[in-house]
Parts: structure tokens; sequence; C-alpha cells
């Protein structure tokens, strides 16, 4: 029976009893208090504005020195531009005369002698259109400069 | 092509005068100094050309621009070539787009080349970007009036009768 056998020995709480457990909160160390935090933030944010503001008038700064740079010689680009620019209409208004001359009937700028524009002073140049101003040369230069954005 | 016999269109002749064969960033670097010293020329190029609005009634204008500036490279070649060549080098090659901030130093040295020996002193960094007040004595072109119409409508004559509506008239809060 049971009351002879060796009698099983029960689990005990050790010696003293157990150890208190330990439900008690630590949090964490704080460096800062709550406002301190806030007021940081918005200190921080405050400065690294004007950080930004300044970096912003810079390049504001520069950006109206490159303008100023470019309308300082624009007049220089634009009256060359000009000169070369009658100087090819010419050309191509002399390149159609030569290249319809046997057509009969043809007049240049106008087809069969009704011109594009009826209500507007004979005198007046209205620009032609890219595609009529590189009319007479190979299409290689009219993708390259019509397409430039695309090439650059 | 748009462009009929009746057109007056210069001749080649009329047309061809020496160019300025500079490339990009010379120009750049010589813009600031180059804008003083044709300043009158460029804004009477400008002003005609905004005017009229036609590169065929501002030719003239425009040769007296390429003129000056050619006059103004002929200087600096001659008084400030080393100082120039250097900043536009700088300029060429500091960025990708002609920069003028990383060539402070060299900018400094051909400022003052200029100054001392060409009498050409830098304007302000925006100047250009002004609005320019430009004292011309080019005649001011005819505005265009409004058009007229030879079968418009007439109006009522000033001295017609305008009695009050006979029935009233709509009234809505709105329109």
């Amino acid at each position: 029976m049971a009351t002879s056998a060796s009698a099983k020995k029960q689990d005990m709480p050790p010696e003293g009893g157990y150890k208190p457990i330990s439900y008690k909160r630590i949090p964490a160390k704080t460096y800062f208090s709550g406002w301190a935090l806030i007021g940081g933030y918005l200190g921080m944010t405050a400065a690294a504005g004007f950080l930004y503001y300044l970096n912003c008038k810079r390049l504001h700064r520069n950006e109206i020195e490159m303008r100023s740079g470019r309308f300082a010689i624009f007049p220089l680009l634009l009256a060359e531009r000009d000169r070369e620019y009658l100087k090819q209409l010419r050309r191509n208004r002399d390149e159609e005369a030569e290249l319809m001359k046997n057509v009969e009937g043809w007049e240049v700028g106008t087809y069969y002698g009704e011109p594009l524009y009826k209500t507007v002073d004979k005198d007046k140049l209205i620009d032609p259109m890219m595609q009529g101003y590189y009319v007479h040369t190979p299409w290689k230069e009219f993708n390259r400069r019509a397409f430039i954005r695309q090439w650059s | 092509m748009t462009i009929t016999n009746d057109l007056n269109l210069p001749t080649e002749e009329e047309l061809s005068v020496q160019e300025i064969n500079l490339s990009g960033p010379v120009l750049k670097a010589a813009s600031f100094h180059l804008g003083r010293a044709c300043l009158h020329e460029n804004n009477e190029f400008m002003l005609c050309r905004d005017e009229l609005g036609d590169p065929r009634a501002c030719i003239e204008e425009g040769k007296a621009v390429t003129n000056c500036a050619l006059n103004f490279f002929r200087t600096v070649k001659k008084t400030c070539a080393d100082e120039f060549m250097q900043y536009a080098n700088c300029i060429d090659k500091s960025s990708p787009n002609q920069q003028y901030t990383p060539c402070r130093k060299t900018q400094a040295v051909f400022d003052k080349c200029a100054k001392d020996d060409m009498g050409i002193e830098r304007l302000p960094f925006d100047y250009y970007a002004r609005v320019q007040v430009h004292k011309t004595a080019r005649p001011k072109p005819d505005a265009e009036g409004p058009a007229v119409y030879p079968d418009a409508t007439p109006y009522l004559p000033e001295s017609a009768e305008k009695p009050p509506a006979k029935y009233g008239s709509r009234y809505l809060f709105m329109w």
C-alpha cells in the first residue's frame, strides 16, 4: 500500500518563501519632459525654417542673376537671328520660284494664285509655320530642330 | 510657303554684316559688361522690335547692336584679354549651365580690370531683369484704333427718348 512505500516528497516553497512577484512598472529613464520635447521640436523647426529661407533667398538670387545675364545678351542674339531668318525666308522664296517655274499658273507663296491670307495687308510678314520654313531642306534638318527637346 | 512675291524682304547684302563669332559661355561671361556698354543700342533695338513686332523694320537697330558688341569685344581683347579668358573658361567648365556662382574669384579679377582699363563698372546683379527706362528719339507708332465696320448697326441717337419700361422689368434675386 501507499503507506509503506517511500512517501513522495511534496514540492514546497523555498526557504524563506517565494520572492515577491515583480509587477511594479519600471518606466524608461526620461531625459526630457514633454514640454521640453515640444519646445525643442518647435525650436528646431524654426531654426531649420530660417536656414531654408536663407537658402531659398540665395537660389532665387542666383536665378535672377542668370536671367539678368541672359537678358543682357538677348538683343545681340535676337538681332543675329532676325537677319538669318530674313535671309532664309528669301532663300526659301527663291527656291520655290525655281522649283515651280515649269508649273503653269503657279504663283510663289500662293496656291495657283489663291493666297493663304486674304484680309491682311500684302506687305505684312506673317511667320510661316515650321514645316513650311523647313520644306526645302532634308527631313533630318527639320527633325534636328523640331525635336530638339528630345535630342537634348 | 506663305511668303509671296508682294512681300518686301531685304536682300542678302542688306542683311550681311560681320557677326559675333563667339560661343555661349563667352557671351555669358561678357554679358553684364556687354549689356552696360551697349545699353542704349540694346534698348533701342528691343523697343523697336517690341513696338513694331516686325524683324524687317528693325534691321538697322540690330546692326547697331551687333556693331556695338563687336567693338566691345575688340576693346576687351585689347585691354583685359587674359582676365576675360580666364573668367570665360571658368564659366564654361565649372557648371553644366554656365552658372556665375562658382566663378566669383575670376569674376572679381575681370571686374577690376574692366573698371580700371575699360571704364565699365559691373551693374547690380538683377539690373537687366528689371524694367528698363529708355529715353529715345524714336517716334511713337500709331496706335491701332478700334475696328470700324461700315455695315454695323447704328447706335441709338443721343437725343432718343428712353421712357421707363411699360410693364416693369423682371426682377429676380440673383440676376
